[in-house]
């Protein structure tokens, strides 16, 4: 069946017990099919911009692989990015550089143009250090050059951001949220988990390790396709809630866990807008939201929340969740199976995260119970590529108890491939 | 103990008890601004006019509940979120000739009873009839059950006392083409899941009885269980010298006597597991209303009933009322003198005063089942189309539509209709269904 439009479709139990506070809900949207979207909500190419950051610090040099790769796979994904569309090149180190177009702006693409970006990109070498808030400012300023809806970025590091602050590189996140996206990428092992991640959690991106340099270009080339196959920029969930009631959280859970509750922006007296970043064709995401309520009385009903799909200030789809209380037990009871796996999905990042710090703090006994958790949990939801990557880190005893024993030796890039990952999620087995 | 637990109300928001000075509701702090003729907090919400009306007024008009925002398209408050009330939340008729209120309750999220009411102009003079059936909880879709089944039957009642036909043999008609609907259900999709607001009401204003946004799938019916829709039935036809009643399930008839509160009686006999521990002397008759086994029917409409429907003519002996009811009412009032004395002698000049007296003593008990009661004066009062069509401008769309509805409903039972015009006036049939 062809869909043009947003759809969203709720899944909860709405029966609450007597004096219940707390109505949660899947929240399913999915975007129009490939070329359904109104012309009036499609950026197209002309639409579509572009910002390839290659870090350029010395430690790309060793070893010497990571930047001749960094190099194919910036090619690979220029040859991606389609004629009409903007893009341009920019060169990490303490420092932010346009390589492409050496002027600092955006050029649109053509296959002239690709080669002579290609060309320049060549010229590359690493040296200096590593202060990615610089890089983003330059993507700011490059992006707010060129009139585009879709604006997104890639970002390639192999260390630790050292020549500046936290709070520099924070300050930068800060700044280009919603302006454009970023998928960011660790090469090797010496880059920071926790500081990619913070930087692709803010700027609605994807986050992963690619330990073999060789592998880089493949990444790039995939990521350059999925960024092309955006079509709607700037889409928000607006969830409006009863007065005296408030938004416990309201995340992302498909097809990764991006908590969205900080990054609400009040709307109206009784509603708050959740960015979702860039949609493509026949994408579907699932959002967990929480509400709580004020109860009311037996057999009464509240709409506890009135989920709307906003493509700039326009609905596009509507979804009720709904509380109402009643004293059949046989009802209230009832565990929604939906929100029960994602409760459960959310649950295994948690153990995931929280067991591998742990073991880095050295308490291996929390370290072996919330893996163990994690084991039991990826188990028991089906989430098969992490049960694979928590088989490296760890030796399963009993799955369906989750008892294991933590490896003695694990390689470094299993470790951070189990933390990067640790967020993804599977959809229920229906 | 009577009057106390009469004059104590609920509180409009939170439904817990309040008494008759309290300003405020001691459970919710809701404010309780709106007093009743009788001295008591009414139990309607705040803002809201007579009862009956109140579906389409408070949503023109704003929430019933927090009286601050207006009710959206889909029907929620605004500012607050609940729900506007569904018509059929609470349900009034006044036909004059005999009066009926079905009311959800204070513990159900719907009303899962139903009931239909006619007036018939017969060759032996008038004749009331009223079928009320009761959606069995545990089942699927007991509120589409329930009121299908009384648009199924009462055809089949209405064409024979207008015919002057045999009432006893359509009375099993009218279960066998109330069955036919019910059994119908089954095979169909379920309408508007979760939806109580019955999208099909004529009467209904759109703001309130839209079930959802545009674009937004049903949602899954979490009430639905593997039990296929089914309820109970009872219907009475209050002819000038007889009462023929029909029952299958645990929905009541009664005959309360004017002259003799002793001379009350229950007409029915309940399909219930108590009622045969009853019968067979295993549970004395005064235990069976607080038995577990008091609400576990043994006859119903719906799949896999075994019960025959039991049917009783019945030569009042004097001036009286006929009690319709569910039992939402008679589990805190089942003793026929009681109830007799609860609704008359009002019930004999006022039967629509006499049964919201009835349904406010069940509330005002605890209101856990949704309660309907159904009173008409016997003898049946000269059918006086006047009089009674001034005073009911309002409904003569919602007759029509009503026994448009009841005459297109399934079974052999419509097939010898007297005419396509519904109203009152060309057949001498006037018909109000609770939806």
């Amino acid at each position: 069946m062809s869909q043009d439009d947003f759809t969203v479709d709720v899944f909860q139990n709405e029966y609450l017990p007597e004096g219940g506070q707390e109505a949660n809900a899947i929240v399913t949207v999915t975007s129009p099919d490939a070329g359904q979207a109104s012309p009036a909500d499609a950026a197209g190419p002309a639409g579509t911009a572009e910002v390839i950051i290659i870090d350029c610090s010395g430690s790309m040099s060793s070893p010497p692989s990571k930047m001749s790769q960094a190099k194919v796979a910036t090619a690979a994904a220029i040859d991606v990015i389609s004629d009409g569309a903007a893009f341009a090149v920019v060169a990490g180190t303490e420092l932010a550089r346009p390589v492409f177009p050496p002027d600092g702006s955006m050029v649109v693409a053509s296959a002239q143009i690709r080669q002579q970006a290609k060309l320049a990109v060549e010229t590359l070498r690493p040296s200096g250090g590593t202060a990615i808030g610089q890089w983003l400012r330059l993507a700011y300023q490059l992006f707010g050059s060129y009139p585009a809806t879709l604006r997104h970025a890639i970002l390639l590091t192999d260390g630790k951001n050292e020549h500046e602050s936290p709070a520099d590189l924070e300050a930068a996140i800060g700044l280009c949220e919603g302006e454009f996206s970023c998928d960011c990428r660790g090469v090797g092992t010496d880059w920071v988990v926790d500081e990619l991640r913070r930087i692709a959690s803010g700027l609605l991106g994807s986050v992963d390790i690619v330990p073999d340099p060789a592998g880089l270009a493949a990444d790039f080339e995939a990521m350059m396709h999925s960024a092309m196959a955006k079509e709607v920029a700037d889409v928000a969930l607006r969830v409006w809630t009863p007065r005296s009631a408030s938004v416990r959280f309201v995340k992302q859970v498909a097809p990764a866990v991006e908590d969205l509750t900080g990054r609400r922006t009040q709307s109206g007296a009784q509603a708050g807008d959740y960015p979702t970043g860039a949609w493509g064709a026949g994408e579907s995401r699932d959002y967990h939201v929480c509400v709580q309520v004020p109860p009311a009385g037996l057999g009464q009903e509240m709409l506890a929340a009135r989920v709307s799909l906003l493509v700039g200030s326009d609905v596009h789809g509507q979804g009720l969740v709904r509380a109402v209380w009643t004293d059949d037990e046989a009802l209230s009871t009832r565990i929604n199976s939906q929100v029960a796996h994602y409760t459960g999905q959310a649950e295994l990042a948690q153990a995931i995260q929280d067991g591998l710090e742990a073991r880095k703090r050295g308490d291996e006994d929390t370290a072996t119970s919330q893996l163990g958790r994690a084991v039991a949990l990826a188990h028991s939801s089906g989430n098969d590529g992490t049960a694979r990557l928590l088989a490296k880190v760890v030796d399963v005893v009993d799955v369906e108890t989750g008892t294991v024993r933590l490896k003695r030796a694990v390689a470094e890039a299993d470790e951070m491939a189990l933390d990067t990952r640790s967020t993804r999620t599977v959809r229920t087995r229906k | 103990m009577t009057g106390e637990s009469a004059a104590r109300a609920a509180c409009p928001v939170c439904a817990a008890a309040v008494w008759p000075e309290d300003n405020f509701c001691e459970h919710c702090q809701a404010p309780l601004t709106e007093h009743d003729g009788a001295g008591h907090a009414s139990r309607q919400p705040a803002g809201e006019p007579a009862i009956g009306q109140q579906a389409s007024a408070t949503s023109a008009a704003g929430c019933a509940y927090c009286s601050a925002g207006p009710v959206g398209a889909d029907g929620y408050c605004e500012a607050c979120g609940r729900k506007a009330p569904a018509p059929r939340d609470h349900w009034e008729s006044d036909l004059a000739v005999l009066a009926a209120v079905t009311d959800k309750g204070l513990r159900h999220y719907r009303n899962e009873d139903a009931v239909a009411v006619a007036t018939a102009r017969t060759p032996r003079g008038p004749a009331a009839i009223t079928v009320v059936c009761d959606g069995v909880s545990g089942a699927a879709r007991g509120d589409e059950a329930s009121l299908a089944a009384v648009r199924g039957a009462l055809p089949a009642l209405s064409d024979a006392a207008l015919a002057g036909g045999d009432l006893v043999a359509a009375s099993r008609l009218a279960v066998q083409a109330a069955q036919l609907a019910v059994a119908a259900l089954s095979e169909g999709p379920a309408v508007a899941p979760a939806t109580p607001a019955a999208p099909a009401n004529s009467a209904a204003p759109a703001s309130s009885a839209a079930p959802a946004a545009p674009g937004k799938p049903a949602a899954p019916d979490l009430s639905g269980s593997a039990d296929p829709p089914s309820a109970t039935f009872v219907s009475a036809v209050v002819a000038a010298d007889q009462v023929i009643t029909c029952s299958l399930g645990d929905s009541r008839a009664y005959w309360l006597d004017a002259a003799d509160p002793a001379g009350a009686r229950q007409l029915t006999s309940d399909d219930s597991l108590a009622a045969e521990m009853v019968a067979a002397g295993l549970l004395a008759a005064e235990d069976a209303a607080s038995s577990p086994q008091a609400h576990v029917v043994t006859g119903w409409l719906g799949a896999d009933n075994e019960a025959e429907p039991r049917v009783t003519t019945f030569s009042p002996p004097g001036c009286g009322a006929v009690l319709v009811c569910s039992d939402g009412l008679w589990n805190y009032l089942g003793d026929a003198a009681g109830l007799a004395e609860l609704a008359l002698p009002g019930a004999l000049t006022d039967p629509l005063a006499a049964a919201r007296r009835l349904v406010e003593f069940a509330l005002a008990a605890g209101g856990h089942d949704n309660i309907t009661a159904v009173l008409v004066p016997f003898p049946p009062a000269p059918h006086e189309p006047e009089q009674a069509e001034a005073g009911r401008a309002s409904v003569a769309q919602s007759d029509a539509a009503g026994a448009s509805t009841a005459q297109a409903g399934p079974g052999q039972a419509g097939a010898d209709q007297p005419g396509d015009d519904p109203s009152g006036d060309a057949t001498g049939l006037t018909v109000e269904i609770s939806a």
